[in-house]
């Protein structure tokens, strides 16, 4: 049937294949190459197949360098991955593998406590805490609009905080990392979420360097590191068939 | 396979995703594309990006900032007195006054409901998007 469809996780070398599958997956080899597939045939929900993403891929990358593939790639069988996705873009593959080897990703989350962060907000701008006080003496209908100019204000001011936070922790961490990516924070009180490429040997450096950051900001900012974890904000995001 | 890391050392160490936000934050939009191939449509992605990733300059952001404001804890003439800002500080005062603005947004994250979410909501996704006019950033254009 043609029920066969995988999911094409990443990419490692051809000699992990007990590794992928100790990992659960399944291994698709060609040349020096080897893809990590898992089913597709069964109905997933997508926080499901999320995780088995992120699981797979971490379980590989603990033993041997992985090119991840892009959440949600599917193909139409094995054979397929082998003859269309491996082969004609090897050259690429190897050398992009050859590029990680050796490196991991720790991204850093951050989050603002929402109290202390208001509170410094509305501490710090005179304007706001003015506002905020005649706000407060209105009617919820009468007050509308300059409810709406308060939380204007609160978020350009929040937003201020963020990126001078964000700039504080990149001084002192871009120089340990390889390569970085500054992305953007998730939700209202995200603070950063900033990828760094790192050597492994220098990972405990970086940890402590972190550490460090965290004290400077004050423990305003919740901080959190993750990984190690396969490159994937640092991967080149086409894989054409031709290079 | 459990992969295990070097010691923790501190506050910060946390190697694997506290829940599924952590998970969508790191893989998605991430990685190889393999053009022209068949890419799975997974029911549920596009709507989990757009809340995930709330547009911080819309009108229900500042309301929700305003509200969260004007629920704070602080001494009507502008002084914050020390010992109430320091009251509001203890973690079980501060945190439960205000879960408004931000808690909310968590909870909005509508997938979810296995053993390794953080147990904060067991939404399951909702089928229907009211995502209203906050755009994803996961269109395919984006650089």
């Amino acid at each position: 049937m043609a029920m066969s469809e995988v999911y094409v996780h990443g990419v490692t070398e051809a000699g992990a294949r007990a590794v992928i599958e100790g990992a659960g997956a399944r291994a698709v080899a060609d040349g020096a190459l080897a893809a990590i597939v898992t089913d597709a045939s069964s109905e997933t929900r997508a926080a499901d197949l999320m995780r088995r993403h992120w699981q797979v891929l971490e379980a590989v990358a603990a033993t041997a360098t992985v090119v991840p593939v892009r959440f949600g790639t599917a193909m139409a069988d094995e054979a397929a991955v082998a003859a269309e996705f491996l082969a004609p873009r090897s050259d690429l593959l190897l050398s992009q593998l050859a590029s990680f080897e050796g490196k991991v990703q720790l991204t850093v989350k951050g989050s603002y406590d929402e109290t202390s962060l208001l509170r410094s907000v509305v501490d710090g701008s005179p304007a706001i805490a003015r506002l905020r006080e005649r706000v407060r003496g209105l009617p919820e209908a009468a007050g509308h609009y300059e409810r709406i100019r308060l939380g204007e204000l609160v978020a350009a001011e929040v937003e201020q905080v963020r990126v001078r936070d964000g700039n504080r922790l990149h001084e002192r961490l871009d120089g340990l990392a390889l390569a970085t990516s500054r992305e953007p924070a998730t939700g209202l009180h995200g603070a950063v979420n900033s990828a760094f490429l790192v050597e492994r040997a220098r990972m405990a450096e970086f940890r402590r360097a972190v550490d460090a950051v965290a004290e400077e900001l004050d423990g305003r900012v919740d901080l959190r590191l993750l990984g190690p974890l396969p490159p994937y904000s640092f991967v080149a995001e086409e894989a054409p068939a031709w290079v | 396979m459990a992969v295990t890391h070097a010691a923790p050392s501190g506050y910060a160490e946390r190697p694997r995703p506290s829940g599924l936000a952590d998970v969508v934050d790191v893989i998605l939009d991430k990685g190889l594309v393999i053009d022209a191939y068949v890419r799975v449509s997974l029911v549920g992605i596009e709507l989990l990006t757009i809340d995930a990733r709330i547009v911080i300059a819309s009108v229900d952001t500042y309301l929700r900032f305003a509200e969260a404001v004007n629920r704070l804890d602080i001494t009507q003439d502008g002084g914050a007195g020390l010992p109430d800002l320091m009251e509001g500080m203890t973690e079980s005062g501060a945190k439960s006054k205000t879960k408004g603005a931000l808690e909310g947004v968590k909870d909005k994250l509508p997938v979810g409901g296995s053993d390794d979410d953080d147990g904060k909501s067991s939404r399951r996704r909702r089928s229907s998007s009211s995502s209203s006019s906050s755009r994803s950033r996961r269109s395919d254009g984006d650089e």
